[in-house]
């Protein structure tokens, strides 16, 4: 039998169509790891296009919290950080006792209209000071002891997904997209899902990509589950990689992103949202902050690349009206020490605030700042709103997903969306 | 998955009848990395029991301390005294950074050197051998800190890998790496640290659900006093807790080993390292126990004997079984040396070639994600995993630009030829000396049977080589057919192995 080679599809109708000629959506053998917690999985509602969309910005090295949301009324802070203090008249204020570090211009500007909020001394008992561990512990929601092999928003997607046979989200769309080289601790699943890592390389050639689609889709000897599998993944990869390529370069943006590749990556995440994707999670990382020796001045740029490319995004959202579909939430592996150390540098911490945006935010301020009275030297900050909180917040009022079940616990939400 | 052997029938020495290049080949990949045409062909001249008895001998090879391990070692002692003597916090911080980089040079020599290693077709089976059980006694670099630790701990492995194995067990209770990762020498009389006896049981002996939580905290007592004194073991006996323990419902004043040999008198110990076999080098679908017991209850009369277990496993019915053929994903290091031995080429000494490949890939050698050691199946796969690994043929393939590599890489490319291996790549000569000796048919042919694991049927044939003679202009056929096998190794098929 003679296939003639057809143009790869690029819309979700294509695909459909071809899903029906066999290639791409193809059932697994059932399989259950055993770490796998849950056998039965509530049933939310599959993606779809207009749903909510989570952009996660993990800030790697451990933000400092106390310069970002500054208690410039509090004496303690000015005696624990005699240079790094930052000046009550240089940050933004928030109200009588808060402001925002001088570099946050812009998540100022989006505060005072309501879309962007703070929620405060963000932690988790029995803090672990490894950049490594602590940020596992972000990234798959476990206690401090306990080691999860999945990703919160991994077994967010096994949830979602219950009625999926796994491949890219019925209608070729890929359900969570990462803007980083590696997949990140919080997308691992224990099911497969059809996860896209853009890519910042060079593009291929033409006539190798042909073949290797030619190869995947001409198959149609028996395979085994596992090349069945193979074929499927690489399936996606290729027609998403195609897709995505296609949006980026022909996307024009409402507002200004900076040139830097924090600000890029946003920009490229917009054009996916904008194109319609049915996409939930997206995942973007912005470094540097790991502020040992010498902080006022790295920090102050990291803090305005992250503000910048924040607004832009949130800008460029609101233009499209698409403003309304996405809440945007910050989180690091942990904050750092209150007391600056020898070197104008501090050290790795515990509890610090995060940052959330969107439209629909109640409020700006959540919960209680860190106490700093009587701190003794290298004593750390003890955390009042558990981070899976804030997790329980995303899952149960943005994503209609059963919170219990992803976390393995009932944690009590909080009031901002 | 569906055997249409016995139990019984499963574990006999696969008969003489069916032998041959398919199942040499089989072997040949599953035990190792790739299935390259002299080993094929030694297979088949030496026969399946003399290959088994080659492939798993009396004593692995033994991997010489890499030089950076070596000076890492020798600079510790001095470190550690400096950065007492240091009078400032600034003096210290200096100290500590140049430490930081003398492990992380230190770990690329060793995970390059190591690499080399067991890409050679005399250590593969051995060292694959050592990696199972470097998935079974986890340790992870990020918590043990050092680099000559770690080199020590796979050295204990690979020693110890063919002997018996309450010997790799007691062994490994003494080896620094683990006494640091899993918290031993915090353990004391007044406080025995339960991590290493859970993991003992729950990790290396038994599998989960096969003791209670009061054998472990029993055993916990039995491993007081294990100590690091600088870089080796020590038993501190005065912080042992030398008092009667029970176990398992024995009874006496039990020591670490002891508790380690009660351990082995349980029939979970005989079942254990087969299933772990069966998910590392059959299938991700783990062995039911009606496989399995037979197995375990041979084992466990041989003495618990490594090698006897290799042999057997190996060699058996069930390991040849049409079940298992071309159907495992590769993990990331079969993918990589499987590539290095299927291109007959050598590993680059540059971390950027393979290190940062196969942290790409999702497998960062020595930082396995936790005790658990690597998930491993279809979790390797993903669009950005996948991507990884078509970068990483594509590097293979392309000429490696002298001037733009660094100070450190030139340095290892020198030393490298200077030993003879310079071949990091596929070459343009090969290329074209392939173009000038074989027809189109041939090279398709050829390029079939040896890169991927399964029989591909007439339509996949005709595909590849209908684009490997699409070229019509002379000066692009060379590039045309390192694209072919570029794609070929791209392809879904040679995923699997």
């Amino acid at each position: 039998m003679k296939n003639t080679f057809q143009a790869l599809p690029t819309t979700r109708r294509e695909f459909l169509q071809w899903g029906g000629k066999g290639i791409g959506l193809l059932a697994f053998s059932q399989f259950a790891p055993s770490f796998l917690v849950q056998s039965t999985l509530a049933a939310t509602p599959a993606p779809e296009k207009d749903r909510s969309i989570l952009v996660l910005v993990q800030l790697a090295g451990g933000n400092d919290g106390l310069n970002t949301v500054i208690p410039y009324e509090d004496p303690e802070y000015y005696r624990l950080r005699p240079t790094l203090g930052i000046k009550k008249a240089d940050a933004l204020r928030i109200d009588d006792h808060l402001g925002l570090h001088p570099s946050l211009a812009g998540l100022h500007a989006l505060m005072g209209e309501g879309r962007a909020g703070i929620i405060q001394n963000v932690g988790y008992p029995n803090p672990n000071h490894s950049h490594f561990r602590s940020g596992e512990i972000w990234e798959t929601g476990s206690q401090s002891s306990e080691f999860l092999p999945s990703g919160w928003i991994g077994r967010f997607l096994d949830n979602a997904c219950a009625g999926d046979d796994g491949t890219a989200g019925s209608g070729g769309d890929p359900v969570a997209v990462h803007v980083t080289n590696e997949l990140p601790q919080s997308f691992l699943s224990g099911k497969p899902h059809s996860t896209f890592g853009l890519r910042n390389g060079g593009n291929r050639s033409k006539e190798n990509l042909a073949f290797l689609e030619k190869l995947v889709k001409d198959d149609d000897h028996e395979a085994n589950a596992n090349a069945s599998f193979l074929r499927a993944t690489m399936m996606d990869a290729l027609v998403t990689e195609q897709r995505v390529q296609k949006i980026i370069n022909g996307y024009r943006p409402e507002s200004v992103y900076p040139g830097n590749g924090f600000a890029q990556s946003l920009r490229n995440v917009a054009s996916l949202i904008s194109a319609g994707l049915s996409t939930r999670v997206y995942f973007v990382s912005l470094g540097g902050f790991d502020t040992h020796s010498n902080q006022a001045n790295t920090h102050a740029n990291q803090l305005r690349t992250l503000s910048e490319g924040l607004a832009a995004f949130q800008k460029d959202l609101i233009s499209k009206k698409l403003d309304s579909q996405v809440l945007t939430m910050t989180f690091s592996e942990f904050g750092r020490r209150p007391n600056e150390n020898e070197s104008r540098g501090t050290d790795h911490g515990t509890a610090a605030p995060l940052f959330v945006m969107g439209s629909a935010l109640k409020g700006s301020l959540y919960g209680t700042p860190p106490s700093l009275n009587n701190l003794p030297k290298n004593q750390d900050l003890t955390f009042s709103t558990d981070f899976r909180q804030v997790y329980a917040t995303v899952l149960d009022k943005w994503f209609s997903a059963p919170t219990d079940q992803v976390l393995g616990k009932t944690y009590a939400p909080l009031p901002f969306i | 998955m569906k055997l249409d052997l016995s139990p019984q029938d499963a574990w006999q020495p696969l008969p003489a009848s069916q032998w041959n290049e398919d199942a040499a080949r089989h072997l040949l990949r599953r035990a190792g990395w790739a299935a390259q045409p002299p080993e094929v062909a030694r297979l088949m001249k030496d026969g399946l029991r003399p290959s088994l008895e080659r492939l798993f001998p009396a004593k692995a090879n033994l991997l010489p301390s890499p030089r950076l391990i070596t000076n890492y070692q020798a600079a510790a002692p001095g470190y550690v005294k400096k950065l007492k003597e240091a009078e400032s916090r600034e003096q210290r911080q200096v100290l500590q950074r140049e430490q930081r980089e003398r492990q992380q040079q230190a770990m690329q020599d060793l995970s390059i050197k190591w690499l080399q290693f067991a890409s050679r077709p005399e250590n593969a089976a051995t060292e694959k051998w050592a990696y199972f059980l470097s998935d079974i006694y986890v340790v992870s670099q990020e918590k043990v800190n050092s680099p000559s630790f770690i080199y020590r701990h796979i050295d204990i492995l690979r020693q110890n890998a063919l002997g018996t194995a309450p010997a790799l067990t007691k062994a490994v209770s003494r080896d620094p790496a683990m006494i640091r990762f899993l918290d031993l020498q915090d353990s004391r009389k007044a406080a025995p640290n339960e991590n290493f006896a859970r993991e003992l049981f729950e990790l290396f002996v038994l599998g989960e659900g096969n003791y209670t939580e009061d054998d472990i905290k029993q055993a916990a007592r039995a491993f007081t006093g294990y100590r690091l004194r600088e870089t080796d073991f020590q038993f501190a006996a005065n912080q042992h807790d030398d008092g009667p323990k029970t176990v398992f419902g024995k009874t006496g004043k039990f020591t670490g080993d002891d508790v380690i040999d009660l351990a082995y008198t349980q029939p979970a110990a005989s079942r254990f390292v087969p299933q772990e076999m069966g998910k590392f080098y059959l299938s991700e679908e783990v062995l039911s126990q009606t496989y399995l017991t037979p197995l375990g209850d041979w084992w466990a009369t041989t003495g618990y004997d490594l090698r006897q277990l290799a042999h057997r496993f190996f060699g058996s019915r069930l390991f040849f079984d049409p079940a298992f053929r071309g159907n495992y994903i590769k993990r990331p290091i079969q993918f990589y040396l499987g590539l290095v031995q299927d291109l007959n080429i050598n590993v680059a000494p540059y971390p950027r070639h393979s290190l940062n490949t196969l942290r790409l890939m999702g497998e960062d050698l020595y930082r396995p994600p936790n005790v658990r050691g690597w998930v491993g199946g279809r979790l390797w796969i993903n669009s950005g995993t996948l991507n990884a690994r078509r970068q990483l043929v594509e590097t293979l393939f392309a000429t490696v630009t002298e001037e733009n590599l660094n100070a450190d890489e030139q340095v290892e490319l020198v030393a490298a030829r200077s030993q003879g291996i310079g071949t990091f790549t596929v070459t343009e000569e090969r290329l074209e000396k392939m173009l000038q000796s074989m027809s189109a048919t041939q090279i398709t042919d050829r390029f079939l049977d040896y890169f991927l694991p399964v029989k591909v049927n007439a339509t996949f044939h005709d595909n590849v080589l209908t684009f490997l003679t699409g070229e019509k202009e002379e000066s692009k056929r060379v590039p045309r057919l390192r694209n072919t096998a570029i794609t070929l190794l791209q392809s879904p098929e040679y995923q699997l192995c």
